[in-house]
């Protein structure tokens, strides 16, 4: 009786849910097979063509219109949200590790290290280029200043994640690990590092994500070399063509694969398990 | 048994958690070659004391000696004690193969590939698992898991091995069973075991030493007929769980009890008065039939069939129960009607009394 009413309901939620989730996509996606060069950034679409995709990568004859000037900029965002990732996920995992004993001052530092996801981004970038200037001398760049920005807004949810992970922790696999005269820096490695992968794999994704499309923070403390967001928010003051959507579903599909890196190595860890439990049924 | 002397001591070991002891200053010490059994009730500090000899925390005051060293400073990982846990704790991404050889391949002391291999077959062998070596823990059955920890702690050939109530997470049946085992592969390895349980069953049928463990002080040590026939207090003969105890007044040879009037050959020493008699010592009578002892009338309330004995459930007037043990080898049981009134007797010889004027 209560599901008569309630099962519209929910479809329609979901329903609205799907909309706000994927709507902006899907109508970017459509878009961005605009005819060119002429055809706008709006509907109804003049004819279907792949032209801003050959456009993005300079496969067309020369028009008035740039071509998106993110080749470097994408470069150096990828190799920014790698060291992003590395440094936050490898403080992440020790600051998370040090938590798992209460030692004194925990609770300011815990605060300490989660203030950094917290204060709003254009404060910290502006803070971060400020000091850089003005007390510390030196000069901004993307691999330097931008790269501490980034670190102390990601390492926070690189710490969450492993704190959640480690919270569950059964240490006593541990401790039979020492008491067999296993070291515990080996024991690490060798029991705790392979049952926290998972989070620890959780921890570098966010970290990357975060860092790719970081904008706020990276706007004032990047320096002269635009990271990708920013070189994408310098072509909206001009003028909007296909290719940004064009170049918006390749960046998604390249996130889409980043994903399923992230569910192979997430599904590897456990495969080997099912793999023997499926031979052990037919068996 | 061979006694080769003292495998491990324990000097004031004391253990606080804030306002908390945990361990009192404990004093104690194992005999090489034996199984001990520490026997405690939740909470008496047992795993405390367990854990503290394995180095996973440090005593508060006290030292550890372990084969005529002080320990007490020394990291668990160079202490080659092993330890197997109530819980298993087996490394859940390995598999039994590699659960068991996990210690000598990652020890500090290299052990070449082919003795690794050989070692680990041996100890998968003796524990009884010879063809699950490729299955992960998730895929053997709790009895088994139970079975990797023991070999994976025995493989390295530890001297003195902690047991964490290592039966508590198994079914009555396989407990039995694996009793037995770990008897049996204790006498053929020149290894002390330390057998932690809150079972009293257990803590006598395993150990060549039961020690009494009670907040954080041991009470009692000795062998399991000392213990079982002669508890050293009270709590001793509660933790048995094989007595029925009465308070009361000890004065003069007499003890005046719930009872009537007992006569009391020898008391222990203790702080309160207290007269302990065996569940099957204890005996069912009629009103009006002629006792050996003490007369304690009681209302008969329920039984428990155990197939070799039946143990009687009696509620005495003031709402205390009592137990009788029947052991079947002795006669039939009695037919009783369920809250009619008998009364309990027993040769007040066979009384174990504890009071302020018992001596020792």
């Amino acid at each position: 009786m209560e599901s008569n009413v309630l099962k519209p309901i929910l479809a329609v939620y979901v329903a609205l849910f799907v909309l706000f989730l994927y709507g902006p996509f899907i109508v970017l996606g459509i878009l961005s097979f605009q005819q060119g060069p002429e055809g706008g950034p709006q509907f109804p679409i003049i004819e279907w063509s792949t032209y801003w995709y050959r456009h993005l990568f300079g496969m067309v004859p020369p028009s008035r219109i740039a071509p998106l000037p993110v080749g470097e900029a994408l470069i150096r965002s990828l190799i920014l949200a790698f060291m992003t990732m590395v440094t936050a996920t490898v403080l992440g995992v020790m600051a998370a590790q040090a938590f798992r004993r209460r030692f004194r001052g925990a609770g300011v530092v815990f605060y300490l290290i989660v203030l950094g996801m917290m204060v709003p981004g254009v404060l910290t970038g502006l803070g971060t280029s400020l000091l850089a200037n003005n007390v510390l001398d030196i000069e901004r760049h993307w691999y330097t200043t931008a790269f501490v920005a980034h670190v102390v807004y990601t390492f926070p949810f690189a710490f969450l994640v492993m704190l959640a992970i480690l919270n569950r922790f059964d240490s006593s696999v541990e401790e039979a690990s020492w008491s067999l005269g296993v070291s515990p820096i080996r024991t690490f490695r060798k029991v705790t590092f392979p049952l926290i992968f998972p989070g620890v794999l959780s921890a570098m994704l966010f970290a990357f994500t975060l860092s790719f499309d970081e904008f706020p923070r990276t706007l004032f403390a990047s320096g002269r070399d635009q990271t990708l967001p920013l070189a994408i928010y310098g072509t909206f003051s001009v003028e909007i063509h296909p290719n940004i959507f064009a170049f918006g579903v390749m960046t998604t599909l390249f996130s889409f694969a980043l994903l399923a890196v992230y569910g192979i190595l997430m599904g590897l860890s456990v495969r080997r398990a099912k793999k023997m439990a499926m031979q052990e049924e037919i068996a | 048994m061979t006694q080769t002397g003292s495998i491990f001591r324990l000097e004031g070991v004391t253990r606080r958690y804030d306002d908390l002891t945990a361990l009192d200053a404990i004093d104690f010490e194992a005999e090489q070659n034996e199984y001990i059994s520490l026997l405690g009730p939740s909470g008496s500090g047992k795993t405390s004391l367990l854990r503290i000899i394995a180095g996973f925390e440090k005593p508060d005051q006290g030292r550890v000696w372990f084969q005529g060293q002080d320990i007490t400073d020394l990291p668990a990982h160079e202490r080659g004690i092993g330890f197997v846990f109530q819980n298993f704790a087996l490394f859940p991404h390995l598999t039994v193969f590699e659960n068991v050889a996990f210690g000598l391949r990652n020890n500090v002391d290299t052990v070449p590939g082919v003795e690794i291999e050989k070692r680990t077959r041996d100890a998968i062998e003796m524990v009884g698992l010879a063809g699950l070596e490729d299955r992960v823990p998730d895929q053997v059955s709790g009895g088994q898991k139970q079975r990797v920890a023991l070999a994976r702690t025995l493989v390295m050939q530890p001297k003195l091995v902690l047991l964490d109530e290592p039966l508590g997470a198994l079914d009555a049946n396989l407990r039995d069973r694996m009793q037995i085992e770990l008897r049996a592969i204790r006498e053929r390895l020149d290894v002390t075991f330390l057998h932690v349980t809150g079972s009293e069953t257990e803590a006598l049928a395993m150990g060549d030493t039961v020690a009494v463990l009670n907040a954080g002080k041991v009470i009692q040590s000795g062998t399991p007929d000392e213990i079982y026939d002669t508890p050293a207090s009270p709590d001793v003969a509660l933790f048995l769980n094989r007595f029925n105890i009465f308070d009361g007044t000890l004065k003069g040879g007499h003890f005046a009890g719930p009872f009537g009037d007992a006569p009391v050959a020898t008391a222990r020493q203790n702080a309160q008065d207290r007269y302990a008699i065996r569940y099957d010592r204890t005996q069912i009578f009629d009103p009006g039939a002629k006792l050996p002892g003490p007369a304690l009338t009681a209302r008969f309330r329920a039984s428990e069939y155990l197939g070799s004995s039946i143990i009687f459930l009696f509620e005495t007037e003031d709402h205390k129960t009592v137990e009788v043990d029947h052991h079947l080898s002795f006669g039939d049981p009695r037919d009783l009607t369920v809250d009619n009134e008998y009364v309990l007797s027993w040769d007040p010889a066979k009384a174990i009394v504890f009071g302020k004027e018992g001596s020792k």
